[in-house]
């Protein structure tokens, strides 16, 4: 692999004697797609070439700092004088509390890699969508009454390089890897109508491997969603496992646990009791194949692992450079320029945004409770979630829910029928005193997976408020 | 522009030009994109698409014609948003922060303001050869109010293409009424829960237009056997006064554009006429695989998007309801207010809405506040249950984003009025 892109340093070489402080966060990336309508290749695309940088200057004003932010997609001598113009004429609108930010120096330290590229991947992108695609499909040959009925794969290979006025330059490479299968099941002598399992997952690698048990998995629930039974409805036990929680956990402790809610007087308390006796979480920037890992933040201090919640209580929160220095903290290297809106552009088109804090990859850790079936066992009647519409999780109330897509009813401690329909919510993190999802964990299961930017295992919530248009369920829990 | 309690940030967007070109194979489209026009970006996005072309089989012509649209087209504002300068655009941004933050018990408060000069060039082999300017303006306020250790927030938000007066529908009497929104929260009851009558307000009847049935009439699910709408064109889904609308021409629209991204003109298309399914958004292709028109559908975020069947501004049109008329046939219920969210289900027909808060309805009277729900349920059985749609003084289009897959996140407009039916309400 070539040495990656230097581009923030190329835009800092043409800032001449600009005074600091300043930095320049840089991309160039590269897309590669393959759509597939059922069995058919119906779109290709790539290389879809992007390079852009963004400028931030940090000026005194008044006891505060006037953040100038421009972005551009011209690295020229003109485009980066234009970028400084504009920079320096936002910086004399914008305030932000901070006195005395200090951007990071230096060079990481060697040694602390994370590994977040596909190697086959970034050395024949092309080749590499073809042979995920061939081997997706390949899952399903053999499969009576199931097809994909669309699918895509996207690649992006993106070189991130980083320079400030302290002297810092990194650049390092990553890949980003999207997978969106829509599963259906149809056909058989009862005439009911298809059902569909639809996946959709953002991570670092393609991994063919899996491909086979996957495929017979959302099979599986695509046409157990076309004889699904109504869900209970009431006070639930219910079993969550990763796929679903890492749509709900990750974005209420990205907010909760940021240092811009503290700032203004949100998110979660410092020390205050969220979760049960001996929960710990952390935000882990170093995690192998993570999303949000890296070897350094947006702004350039190096990544590591922050204990968010330690036996249940509040423990560390996520600063970037100016939040620490408005609360007189350091930087956890937790600067980062994503977007809450697109996931997509999350990876691969930060440079068109400005770093705040945010977590990395959620870590939930291993528990006692065992194998998915070892769960489902601590349950006598409840119901396991497989998938919900849109959880859409509120940072700020931290509440979640949504349609039940798919799930099934637990009886006496075994899977039973599936169920669907109605929505299942809840809170994830509550002030003192209130239900919420980490306080009122019953179960954590022993095989954490990595989904999105969450690694957990199957989780086991003593209640959650359910409704559908089935009976209610018998309301005992273990 | 975003202020709020603690900071003031001002950026431009990055300008991001750039270029996709697209070509039929033989057996399928390929596509190679870059940002920056200048030659060598130009040229190298050009050499990657010809060896690509180069590799495939010779085969079928592409699907469909290609659209010949020549012309420029501009949404020239009266005022627009760069003559407010950034000055002035502070003075406004500030002044509502004021009118939200005088309310008791907001404590923190969000006021933001965008506005995007968009400049779109379609170009074809058929000589299609056209321009647009499309200026969008968004503002948003969200007012947060904490007592007890309990926060609640509100929210409201405008958009349209156009330029300063859009700002005018957030005025002093808007920003408090939100924040008002925001306290009374705090006291709110839990929602109902279970099988109910729902009256929906217009922003969440056009999310239901959109995101439970709009997504379903896309021909792109069409061609993959991918919607549960599919077998019913031409059949009655709804009630006879029941008339649901996709139209990308509404001058000013939040969703509007001139043509779309494969040169054909925008329109209104009827998707449900007086209970009747009568039709579906198309793109070249699949109006050839269906034996269809294109529609004026075909949308990409940016240039490094990709090119899909989507929908413009989706309304619900009016009845000749009156609000209390509704509230009475409802009779015990709930009104659900403040949409937040919408979900697609194209192939089950499921849906799911959310709202940020609502009232019960009891004994034909609008009662307590109740805060966040989900609504879920069949989209046709919600369609057969309609009883009731009011006239067209509530008829608002909402400015909203939607997504297709991961990302690929495009304005569109939500719209409708007050529409009552029947659903499951759970909680958010």
């Amino acid at each position: 692999m070539s040495a990656p892109s230097d581009l923030a340093v190329r835009v800092a070489d043409r800032l001449g004697g600009l005074a600091g402080p300043w930095d320049v966060f840089a991309e160039r990336s590269r897309r590669f797609e393959i759509h597939l309508n059922g069995l058919t290749v119906e779109l290709t695309r790539g290389p879809i070439v992007l390079e852009g940088y963004g400028l931030r200057l940090l000026r005194a004003i008044d006891g505060q700092t006037g953040i100038g932010y421009q972005a551009s997609t011209d690295p020229s001598d003109e485009g980066v004088r234009a970028a400084v113009e504009d920079a320096e004429k936002f910086a004399r609108f914008n305030q932000f509390p901070a006195q005395h930010p200090e951007l990071p120096s230096g060079r990481p330290p060697v040694g602390t890699g994370v590994t977040i590229v596909d190697p086959a991947l970034w050395s024949n992108p092309s080749g590499s969508l073809e042979g995920f695609a061939a081997a997706l499909l390949a899952a399903f040959e053999g499969r009576n009454g199931v097809v994909p009925s669309f699918s895509s794969v996207k690649a992006t290979l993106v070189e991130t390089s980083i320079a400030n006025s302290a002297g810092l330059a990194h650049a390092y490479p990553h890949t980003v890897v999207e997978t969106e299968v829509a599963v259906k099941a149809f056909g058989g002598p009862e005439g009911r109508p298809p059902g569909e399992y639809w996946f959709t997952n953002i991570g670092r690698r393609l991994d063919s491997r899996p491909l086979p048990a996957l495929a017979a998995d959302w099979s599986r629930f695509a046409e157990d969603a076309r004889h699904a039974g109504s869900t209970p409805n009431g006070e639930v036990p219910v079993v969550l496992p990763p796929e679903v929680l890492a749509g709900i956990v990750p974005n209420v402790l990205r907010f909760q646990f940021g240092a811009a809610a503290r700032l203004r007087g949100l998110g979660v308390e410092s020390a205050s009791s969220v979760g049960i006796e001996g929960l710990d979480i952390v935000d882990d920037g170093l995690l192998d194949w993570g999303i949000g890992s890296s070897p350094v933040d947006d702004e350039g201090t190096p990544q590591r692992r922050r204990g968010l919640i330690s036996n249940g209580k509040v423990s560390e929160l996520l600063f970037d450079v100016l939040h620490a220095d408005a609360l007189g903290a350091k930087s956890t290297g937790s600067g980062a320029r994503t977007s809450g809106i697109d996931p997509s552009a999350s990876v691969s088109r930060k440079f068109t945004r400005r770093p705040m804090p945010d977590a990395s990859t959620i870590v939930i850790p291993a528990g006692d409770g065992g194998t998915d079936a070892e769960v489902i066992e601590q349950v006598d009647d409840g119901i396991w979630v497989q998938q919900i519409g849109w959880a859409e999780p509120d940072g700020l109330s931290g509440r979640f829910g949504g349609e039940i897509r798919i799930g099934y009813r637990i009886r006496h401690g075994k899977l039973a029928e599936p169920v669907r329909g109605g929505t299942v919510g809840g809170v994830v993190v509550a002030r003192e005193g209130a239900p919420s999802l980490l306080r009122d964990l019953l179960v954590v299961g022993s095989r954490p997976e990595l989904v999105g930017s969450l690694s957990s295992p199957t989780l086991l919530i003593r209640s959650l408020p359910v409704s559908g248009d089935g009976p209610p369920a018998a309301t005992a829990t273990p | 522009m975003t202020l709020d309690s603690k900071s003031l940030s001002t950026a431009a967007s990055p300008p991001l030009r750039g270029v996709v070109f697209r070509a039929w194979s033989g057996t399928r489209w390929v596509e190679t994109a870059v940002s920056g026009l200048d030659e060598r970006a130009l040229v190298g996005a050009g050499e990657s698409l010809e060896s690509q072309l180069a590799a495939g089989r010779s085969g079928s012509p592409p699907p469909g014609p290609s659209a010949t649209t020549v012309g420029s087209f501009d949404t020239a504002p009266r005022r627009p948003m760069r003559d407010l300068g950034t000055e002035g655009a502070l003075a406004w941004v500030r002044e509502v922060f004021r009118w939200l933050t005088d309310v008791p018990t907001i404590k923190f408060a969000r006021v933001s303001l965008n506005w995007a000069d968009e400049e779109r060039y379609y170009l074809n082999t058929a000589g299609a050869n056209c321009f647009q300017r499309l200026n969008r303006v968004h503002a948003g306020v969200v007012p947060v109010a904490i007592e007890n250790g309990r926060s609640e927030f509100d929210a409201y938000s405008i958009g349209r293409l156009g330029g300063q007066e859009a700002l005018d529908d957030i005025s002093e009497a808007t920003a408090r009424r939100v924040s008002e929104g925001a306290r009374s929260l705090l006291t709110a009851k839990a929602p109902p829960s279970g099988l109910m009558n729902v009256l929906l307000d217009p922003g969440t009847t056009g999310t239901f237009a959109h995101e439970s049935f709009g997504h379903g009439t896309e021909a792109d699910q069409f061609v993959r056997n991918r919607s549960y709408l599919q077998p019913l064109l031409g059949q009655t889904v709804g009630p006879e006064f029941l008339t649901i609308v996709d139209d990308g021409s509404i001058p000013g629209g939040w969703g509007s554009i001139y043509f779309d991204d494969e040169g054909h003109r925008s329109q209104r298309t009827p998707l449900v006429d007086r209970g009747r399914f009568v039709g579906a958004l198309h793109d070249r292709g699949t109006a050839f695989a269906l034996g269809a028109t294109p529609t004026g559908n075909t949308r990409r975020a940016d240039f490094l998007g990709q090119a899909f069947v989507r929908m413009t501004n989706t309304s619900v049109e009016p009845g000749d309801w009156s609000f209390d008329e509704l509230v009475s046939e409802a009779r015990d219920g709930v009104l659900l207010e403040r949409w937040v969210s919408g979900m697609e289900d194209p192939l089950g027909g499921r849906m799911q809405l959310k709202v940020l808060k609502g009232h019960r309805i009891e004994n034909g009277k609008v009662t307590d506040l109740v805060s966040a729900m989900a609504l879920s349920g069949s989209v046709l059985q919600f369609l057969r249950d309609i009883r009731g749609i009011a006239s067209a003084e509530h008829r608002y289009i909402d400015a909203g984003f939607c997504g297709k897959g991961y990302g690929d996140m495009l304005p569109v407009g939500d719209g409708g009025t007050y529409l009552l039916s029947r659903a499951l309400v759970g909680p958010s």
